[in-house]
């Protein structure tokens, strides 16, 4: 089944709107935060932050390994760190191996 | 009803205690976590895992599970619990599936009763479950990144139609903003796979991945393109035509220009989200010899040669 184009818009997401697709608590936001997992878009005081769709992903990647694998917030940060470099790499893996094509060519 | 032996999949005994079974439980959820294993399977076998953790880690759950696995018998390849046993162990609904549960038709047969939900992390949720997000890549060309660009996105998604789960194909019309950049992910509310059950559908997230250019390659905001030129014109300096994303543009070669050497034209690179502001893009020179070439130029290189002496490897001959 099939259906038709449909136009829709791209939206940020807000702390009330993370803890509640998420199931979580505003102060698991904020130990996101915190340990740099992820940085609002705007906003001073928790409840006035804004999210845009990279943080919230890194935001759902942490709070899941938090629960599922039982570790603290430290270590996730490290782990959600390590795959941020670890998709840079290979970004820059991909950038380097066109470009040293041109340089061979 | 497919039996689910919480025990061996964990990989324990069935007198092993709570260390030994949290212990197994985080070897095989490092193992098989989605976030850490992008391997078909893996998202299943986690949620397998975490399940029989849920039920072991928890002595009541465990004490039911043990008795249904001791007194419970196998038929064909069902299995069925003891008779009364439904009765005896509250209200559940045999026979109903839980959807917007991760678990299993066992698990929710054990535990899934009433107007709780159980999801794969064991959180009990009273509310409505809501379906899955779902992430897609998403192709775009560096000439796209300059404006807002409209742009069609098609996947696909299971949808319960009431009595079976169908391949669903859709269809969106997103705009993406200017400015994306690799691997930035941007998020379409409500366009993940629905609610099983009427509840709130997941989101959509597409992971930006930009096309690799034929002639450009990007470095942050700013574009690098390789730029040819002939020995004489990296000599004496030259006019030459460079291509940028939104056309052509002149661009003059100094005279004795290296190979390397980098020209920076402001502001042709990517744009920064929000403002127009652009990187830059850089050119850089590569020195192309021409190809062959007949009597009366090789004559030229050999007076060259002769009147420029030059030893490009000078520096090896300082350092042996």
């Amino acid at each position: 089944m099939t259906q038709r184009a449909l136009t829709v818009t791209v939206t940020e997401l807000s702390v009330s709107d993370l803890c509640q697709l998420e199931h979580i608590e505003e102060h698991v936001v904020a130990e996101v935060v915190e340990h740099g997992i992820a940085e609002p878009l705007a906003g001073e005081a928790i409840d006035e932050w804004v999210f845009d769709g990279t943080s919230a992903h890194w935001i759902k990647k942490a709070v899941r390994l938090h629960q599922d694998l039982e570790i603290d917030w430290i270590a996730v940060s490290l782990v959600i760190d390590l795959m941020q470099q670890k998709e840079l790499l290979e970004q820059e893996n991909e950038r380097f191996r066109i470009q040293l094509g041109r340089f061979m060519d | 009803m497919e039996f689910k032996d919480y025990y061996k999949i964990l990989g324990v005994d069935e007198n092993a205690d709570n260390k030994t079974i949290k212990s197994a439980y985080r070897k095989l959820a490092r193992k098989y976590h989605p976030d850490m294993n992008s391997e078909e399977g893996a998202e299943d076998k986690f949620k397998e895992v975490a399940e029989a953790y849920e039920v072991l880690k928890d002595e009541a759950k465990r004490a039911e599970f043990d008795e249904l696995r001791r007194y419970g018998h196998f038929a064909g390849n069902g299995f069925e619990p003891p008779p009364g046993w439904q009765q005896a162990h509250g209200s559940r609904r045999q026979g109903e599936a839980q959807f917007g549960s991760d678990f299993s038709e066992f698990f929710n047969s054990m535990f899934g009763g009433g107007s709780h939900e159980f999801d794969f992390r064991g959180q009990t949720r009273q509310q409505q479950s809501r379906g899955r997000d779902v992430e897609i890549e998403m192709p775009v060309f560096l000439e796209e990144t300059l404006n807002d660009k409209q742009k069609t996105v098609e996947y696909q998604l299971s949808e319960f139609d009431g009595r079976q789960v169908k391949p669903v194909k859709k269809h969106l019309r997103v705009t993406i903003p200017q400015g994306v950049t690799e691997g930035e992910r941007i998020r379409v509310k409500g366009q993940g796979e629905p609610a099983m059950g009427g509840g709130i559908p997941g989101d959509l997230y597409l992971h930006i991945r930009l096309v690799p250019h034929p002639l450009f390659d990007v470095q942050g905001r700013n574009l690098v393109v390789t730029l040819p030129v002939a020995p004489w014109e990296a000599a004496l300096g030259a006019k030459v035509t460079v291509p940028t994303l939104e056309g052509d543009i002149k661009l003059t070669i100094k005279p004795n220009s290296q190979a390397g050497n980098k020209l920076r034209i402001k502001g042709k690179g990517l744009k920064r989200k929000g403002s127009g502001e652009a990187g830059d893009l850089l050119a850089v020179i590569k020195v192309v010899m021409p190809p062959g070439g007949n009597k009366e130029t090789q004559a030229l290189w050999e007076k060259l040669s002769e009147s420029a002496a030059f030893d490009p490897r000078s520096e090896w001959s300082n350092a042996s």
